[in-house]
C-alpha cells in the first residue's frame, strides 16, 4: 500500500519537474539541476553510510574523478562525448574498487582516516599536475554537444539520467543484495557467521556507490563546463554526508530531500550574508539534537501515521 | 552504526514543524521577494573572495571601487546611478558560477565583476560570461589566459597579469649582470605562470641566462627555509620568486629570517605591495627587487594624493592595488555607459573597448584588441624609509603599459586567430 | 626531478632539523588530538579550528600589550587558556549531551563545531591576515650545517619535548591523568568505580584543545595567520594520529616525525610533489599496520 502511494507521488513529483522549465525564471531551472546532480551524488553515498553502515569519509573523491575523467576525454581526445559519458562512472568505480580493496580490511574509523588519505592524495596529484588537470586552475569551457548545451535541454537530460539511477537504485535497495547490506550494517559478525561474505559484499557496494558517484561527476561537466580540484576536496564530502543526515540516512529518497535543502539555502542564503557556513553549523547542530533521522524520516513517520490511522480488527495495532 | 527507532514526542514535532516552517519561510521569502528592479540604475554584480587570505584582496578591491562610485553617482550616469552587489565565493570556483549565474539570471545584472579566484574568473568568462553575453570585468585576478588565448568579446580586465608583469621583470632582470637563476614559488596556476613569463621575458632580453634549478612548494606552505637553504646553497647570481597573496607574507618572512636578501639578489612580482609589506611591518625584508602596477606612494601626483587621501579618510588606510584596479573599474564602467548613450549591452562594450579614463596614475586605455586596461609597472626595491613602520619601495623605474604588454599580434596568435 | 643542485650533507642535516621543528608544532597539536579521541572515542574535526583560534588570539593578546617579548610569553600563557574556556564552553552546553548517541553524531557536532567557529572567527577578527613577529630574543638565524637556521625553530624543537615530556608525566603520574587514561581504556568500569564519567570527557577534550591552542600560539609568529589555517591543519594532524595509533601519545609524536621529515625530504628530492609524500607514507604505514604503528588504546 505505502510503496504505491510513494510511487505515484514520485510520478507525480517527476511529471511537474518536467514541465517546469518553460514556466520558471531560468535561474530557478539552473538550481534545480544542480539539484539533481548533487541529489545522485548524496543518493549515492547513502548507499554506503546510511544503508551499509560504513564510513565513506571521502566520497567526493570519486566524484571528482569520474568528472575529471570526462572532462579530459572531451577536451583532449576525440572520443566523444558518450565515451567520455560512460567512462567517467567506469573510472570512478574503478577508483573505489581499488581505493575499497585498500580500506575495506579495516572497521569504522580507519575505513574513513584510509580513505580520507587516499582521496587526498588523489586531490593532491589532481591539483599539482596541471599539465594534465589545469592543476588548481581546472578545466573549463569544456565543450558540450549541442543536443544538452543549452540550460533547458541539460535540465531535461540530467533529470532524466537522474530518474533512470533512482530506479536502479531502489532497484539495488529494495533486491537481497540491498537487504544483506543492511543487514550487515546492523550486525556484520552474525551475517559472517551465517556465511555472507561480508567484505566481498562492501567491495560490491562500495563500486556500485562510486559508479553512480561517478555518473554525478560527469552531469556536472555536462552542468558548468568546468571541474576544479574542489570536486575532490574532503570538506564536499563531509557536506554530502549533512545532505543524507539531513535527508535521513535510513530512508531511501532521504538524502534527495537533504541535498535539495542544502542547496536552497546555501544559494539563497548566501546571497544575504556572508556567513552561509555558519548557518550551515547552526543547522547541523539543530539536526543533531533535535532531528538526528533526518527531515526525510519524519516525512515518512507522519506519511505512515496517517495511513495507519484506523486500527485493525485483530488489535494487534498498526505495525510499521 | 545500528538503526535506531528514535521515538517522536511532542517537544521533536514541534520543534520540527517550526523548524520545516522556518526554512521554508526563509526560502519562499528569498525566492519570491522582489529582486530590486529600477531600470533606470546600473546593476553590477560582484563575485569575490571575502573568506580567508585572498579577503584583503577583495576588500581593498571593493572599497576602491564604492570610492569611485561616490562621485560618479553624485553626477549620474545616464539619468540614473550604479548599483551594486556582492556575493562572497569563498574561493571556491563552484560557489563563483553559481553566484555569477545568479546575479547574472536573477538580479539582473548589467555587468560582472570579480574575482581574486583565477580559476572561478575562468570559469565564469567561459560558462557565464560567453555563454550569457554578459560583460565581466576581472579586478585582481592575474592570469594572462583571461584576456590572452581564452579572451573574447565579454571579458576584461582592469588588472595586471602574469604576461606583463612577467615583461617588467624580465626585462629589469634582462639589463643585471646575473646570469644563473633559481626560480621558486608556490606550486600552483599562477606561480608557474608568472615564473614562466619572467624567464621568458629574461631569456629574450638576454639569451646568456642559465635556469640552475627550480622549487616549488605548496600554497600557503609555512615552513620555507629548508627551500632556501637548498637554493642557497646551489648559489646562483640571483632568485626570482614566484607567490602571492597569503604565501607571499611566508617568504617575505622566511627570506628575512635567513637574511637571504643581502646574500643574494632577490626579484618578486607584487613584493612592493602595500597590502603585502603593511602586515610585516618592520619585519620585512629590505633590499628585495619587485613590481607593482601601483603604489599609494608613487607617482607622487596630486591625482594620487588625492585619491589616497579619501581613501584613506574613508577606510583608514592607505589604498593598495586592487583599489587602484577598483576605481578604475568603476571608472570605465561609468564612462563607457555615458559614451554608449544607452544601457544596451552591446553598445556599452563597443563604446569601452578603447576608451580611456583618468585615474590616481595618468590616463589608464582599455585596448581594444584584447580587452586589457594598459597598466604601467613600477620596478622598486623593498626599503625601510625613516619615519614609516613599515617598508616601502624605493628607487622606483617606471615601465609604461606598452612596454610590458605583449602585442596585440601575440594575443591574436595565442587566440588562434 | 630535479638534481641539479649537489645534495651535502649540509642540506640533509639542515632539511632534518626543519622537519623536525615543523613536527613538533604537528606532535603538540596532534598530540591533543589523539588524547581526545583516545578518551572520547571521537576525531574532533573542529580541532583544527582551536589552533587557529589559539594562532589569532596570541595574535591579538601579543598587540595588545605591544609586542615584544611580553607579548610573547602572554600569548603563549593565555591564548591556549582562552581556547580552552571556549571549548569547555562548546562541551558543557552541548557536547556532553550527546555522549549517548552514535559515534557519527559526535563526529558530525565537531564538524558543526568546526563550521561555526571558522565563521565566528572571521566575524571577530575580519578577514585579513595578520602578522606578529617572534620576541626580540628568539629572532635571527644561526649557522647549522653551514646554512641559516632560524632560532625561533631551535626554539619549537626545545618546546616539543618539553610538551612531551610535560603529557607523559601527566598522564601516568598524576591522578587525573591516571583516570583520563582508565576511561580511555574502559568507560563503564571507571564509571563503576564511583568516577563522574562526563567530567572525565569534559576534561580530556578541554585539555585536547588546549594543546590545539598552544600549538596555533606557538605557529603564529612563523606563519600568516589567517582563515583556512583550520582547514589546513586538520587533514595533516588527522593522519597522523591515524598512522601513529589513535590514542596514543608517542603515535602522535612518532607520526608527526614521520610527516614532518617525509615532507622535508620530499622536497629535498621531488619538489613538485613534495606534498605528496606524507600521504604516501600514510598509505605505506597503514597498508602494513592498518591500526597504526604504536599499539592504539582501543
Amino acid at each position: 500500500m505505502l510503496k504505491q502511494k510513494s510511487f505515484w507521488a514520485s510520478l507525480v513529483i517527476f511529471a511537474v519537474l518536467l514541465f517546469l522549465p518553460p514556466v520558471i525564471p531560468r535561474f530557478y531551472t539552473y538550481i534545480l539541476t544542480v539539484i539533481f546532480v548533487t541529489s545522485l551524488l548524496a543518493m549515492s553515498l547513502n548507499m554506503l553510510v546510511g544503508h551499509g553502515g560504513l564510513f565513506q569519509f571521502h566520497h567526493a573523491a570519486f566524484y571528482g574523478v569520474g568528472a575529471y575523467t570526462a572532462a579530459l576525454i572531451f577536451t583532449k581526445t576525440s572520443l566523444g562525448f558518450w565515451m567520455g559519458f560512460f567512462a567517467g562512472p567506469v573510472a570512478a568505480a574503478a577508483a573505489g574498487l581499488i581505493i575499497g580493496l585498500f580500506c575495506v580490511r579495516l572497521s569504522d574509523l580507519y575505513f574513513g582516516m584510509l580513505q580520507i588519505s587516499l582521496g587526498s592524495l588523489i586531490w593532491a596529484i589532481v591539483f599539482r599536475w596541471y599539465s594534465l588537470t589545469g592543476g588548481d586552475d581546472g578545466i573549463h569551457g569544456i565543450p558540450i554537444p549541442e543536443f544538452i548545451a543549452s540550460q533547458k535541454s541539460a535540465y531535461y537530460f540530467i533529470l532524466i539520467v537522474l530518474g533512470v539511477c533512482l530506479i536502479l537504485l531502489y532497484l539495488i535497495y529494495k533486491s537481497p543484495f540491498g537487504s544483506t547490506l543492511q543487514a550487515i550494517r546492523d550486525n556484520a559478525e552474525r551475517c559472517e557467521a551465517v556465511g555472507i561474505n561480508v567484505r566481498r559484499h562492501k567491495l560490491m557496494a562500495i563500486t556500485i556507490a562510486t559508479f553512480f558517484a561517478g555518473v554525478a561527476g560527469v552531469l556536472f561537466v555536462i552542468l558548468e563546463g568546468s571541474v576544479f580540484p574542489d570536486l575532490l576536496f574532503w570538506v564536499l564530502s563531509l557536506e554530502i554526508f549533512i545532505m543524507c543526515l539531513l535527508g535521513g540516512w535510513f530512508t531511501f529518497a532521504g538524502p534527495v530531500l537533504g541535498a535539495a535543502i542544502i542547496v536552497s539555502l546555501r544559494t539563497f542564503v548566501g546571497t544575504y550574508t556572508e556567513y552561509w557556513t555558519f548557518v550551515l553549523g547552526i543547522i547541523l547542530i539543530l539536526l543533531i539534537f533535535f532531528l538526528p533521522e533526518g527531515v526525510g524520516s519524519l516525512m515518512l513517520k507522519l506519511f505512515q501515521k496517517r495511513v495507519q490511522v484506523k486500527p485493525k480488527e485483530t488489535g494487534q495495532g498498526a505495525s510499521g | 552504526m545500528k538503526h535506531r527507532h528514535g521515538f517522536f514526542g511532542r517537544r521533536q514535532r514541534v520543534f520540527t514543524t517550526a523548524f520545516v516552517l522556518i526554512t521554508s519561510l526563509c526560502i519562499a521569502a528569498a525566492v519570491f521577494l522582489p529582486a530590486q528592479v529600477q531600470a533606470k540604475n546600473i546593476k553590477v554584480g560582484i563575485i569575490d573572495c571575502y573568506s580567508g587570505p585572498p579577503a584583503v584582496f577583495a576588500k581593498d578591491a571593493l572599497n576602491g571601487f564604492k570610492l569611485a562610485l561616490e562621485e560618479i553617482n553624485a553626477a549620474g550616469v545616464l539619468g540614473g546611478k550604479i548599483e551594486f552587489t556582492t556575493r562572497d565565493t569563498k574561493f571556491k570556483v563552484d560557489i563563483a558560477l553559481n553566484m555569477a549565474k545568479e546575479l547574472v539570471m536573477r538580479e539582473n545584472v548589467d555587468v560582472l565583476v570579480g574575482t581574486i579566484n583565477s580559476g572561478a574568473a575562468m570559469a565564469v568568462s567561459e560558462s557565464v560570461a560567453k555563454t550569457e553575453k554578459v560583460p565581466f570585468i576581472v579586478w585582481i585576478s592575474k592570469s594572462e589566459r583571461l584576456t590572452g588565448e581564452k579572451g573574447h568579446r565579454y571579458i576584461f580586465s582592469t588588472g595586471e597579469n602574469t604576461a606583463m608583469a612577467g615583461k617588467a621583470g624580465g626585462v629589469a632582470l634582462s639589463k643585471k649582470p646575473y646570469v644563473t637563476y633559481w626560480f621558486a614559488g608556490d606550486d600552483y596556476e599562477y606561480g608557474h605562470a608568472i615564473g614562466r613569463a619572467v624567464w621568458q621575458n629574461l631569456q629574450r632580453g638576454k639569451p646568456d641566462v642559465k635556469k640552475i634549478g627550480e622549487s616549488w612548494w605548496k600554497p600557503g606552505e609555512p615552513d620555507l627555509i629548508p627551500y632556501i637553504t637548498s637554493i642557497l646553497s646551489a648559489k646562483p647570481d640571483a632568485v626570482v620568486f614566484c607567490t602571492g597573496g597569503g604565501s607571499m607574507t611566508n617568504v617575505m618572512k622566511a627570506i628575512k629570517a635567513t637574511g637571504m636578501a643581502q646574500k643574494v639578489p632577490i626579484y618578486i612580482h607584487s613584493a612592493t605591495d602595500h597590502a603585502v609589506l603593511k602586515p610585516l611591518g618592520a619585519d620585512a625584508p629590505e633590499g628585495v627587487m619587485g613590481t607593482m602596477d601601483y603604489h599609494f606612494y608613487y607617482p607622487d601626483t596630486p591625482e594620487n594624493r588625492k585619491f589616497v587621501q579619501d581613501f584613506e579618510a574613508r577606510y583608514g588606510a592607505p589604498p593598495g592595488f586592487p583599489a587602484f584596479h577598483g576605481y578604475i573599474t568603476a571608472k570605465f564602467i561609468a564612462d563607457a555607459y555615458r559614451k554608449a548613450g544607452s544601457h544596451n549591452t552591446e553598445k556599452f562594450i563597443d563604446a569601452l573597448e578603447g576608451l580611456k579614463v583618468d585615474s590616481p596614475a595618468g590616463k589608464i586605455e582599455m585596448r581594444k584588441c584584447d580587452h586589457q586596461a594598459v597598466l604601467p609597472m613600477y620596478l622598486g626595491i623593498t626599503k625601510k624609509e625613516p619615519g614609516n613602520d613599515y617598508v616601502t619601495a624605493s628607487d622606483i623605474i617606471t615601465l609604461t603599459g606598452d612596454e610590458v604588454m605583449p602585442s596585440c599580434a601575440e594575443i591574436m596568435k595565442a587566440r588562434g586567430q | 626531478m630535479d638534481f641539479g643542485q649537489s645534495i651535502s650533507a649540509a642540506a640533509i642535516g639542515s632539511h632534518l632539523l626543519v622537519g623536525l621543528s615543523r613536527a613538533m608544532i604537528l606532535f603538540i597539536v596532534s598530540s591533543g588530538l589523539s588524547f581526545v579521541l583516545g578518551v572520547l572515542r571521537v576525531p574532533n574535526v573542529a580541532h583544527g579550528s582551536l589552533y587557529m583560534i589559539g594562532a589569532f588570539a596570541a595574535y591579538s593578546i601579543s598587540t595588545a600589550v605591544g609586542g615584544g617579548t611580553a607579548g610573547f610569553i602572554l600569548s603563549l600563557m593565555f591564548a591556549p587558556l582562552l581556547v580552552a574556556l571556549i571549548s569547555l564552553i562548546a562541551e558543557r552546553s552541548l557536547f556532553c549531551h550527546l555522549y549517548q548517541r552514535e559515534h557519527l553524531m559526535l563526529l558530525l557536532f565537531t564538524f558543526a563545531l568546526m563550521l561555526i567557529l571558522g565563521d565566528l572567527v572571521k566575524m571577530i577578527w575580519g578577514a585579513d591576515y595578520r602578522s606578529i613577529t617572534a620576541p626580540a630574543f628568539l629572532q635571527g638565524s644561526v649557522s647549522v650545517f653551514g646554512s641559516p637556521f632560524p632560532i625561533y625553530n631551535l626554539f619549537l624543537l626545545a618546546v616539543g619535548p618539553v610538551v612531551a615530556v610535560g603529557l607523559w608525566f601527566f598522564s601516568n603520574k598524576t591522578k587525573i591523568g591516571k583516570i583520563a587514561r582508565a576511561a580511555a581504556v574502559d568507560m563503564q568500569m571507571v564509571g563503576a568505580i564511583g568516577i563522574n564519567v562526563s567530567w572525565v570527557f569534559a576534561f580530556a577534550f578541554v585539555l585536547g584543545c588546549f594543546l590545539a591552542g598552544l600549538g596555533g600560539a606557538l605557529v603564529a609568529p612563523t606563519v600568516s595567520v589567517t582563515l583556512g589555517m583550520d582547514h589546513d591543519i586538520i587533514i595533516e594532524t588527522f593522519l597522523i594520529v591515524t598512522i601513529g595509533g589513535l590514542g596514543n601519545m608517542w603515535g602522535a609524536l612518532v607520526g608527526s616525525l614521520i610527516f614532518g621529515i617525509t615532507q622535508s625530504f620530499g622536497v629535498l628530492f621531488w619538489p613538485q610533489f613534495a606534498i605528496v609524500f606524507p600521504y604516501l607514507a600514510v598509505v605505506i604505514v597503514l597498508t602494513w599496520r592498518p591500526k597504526g604503528l604504536l599499539k592504539s588504546v582501543w
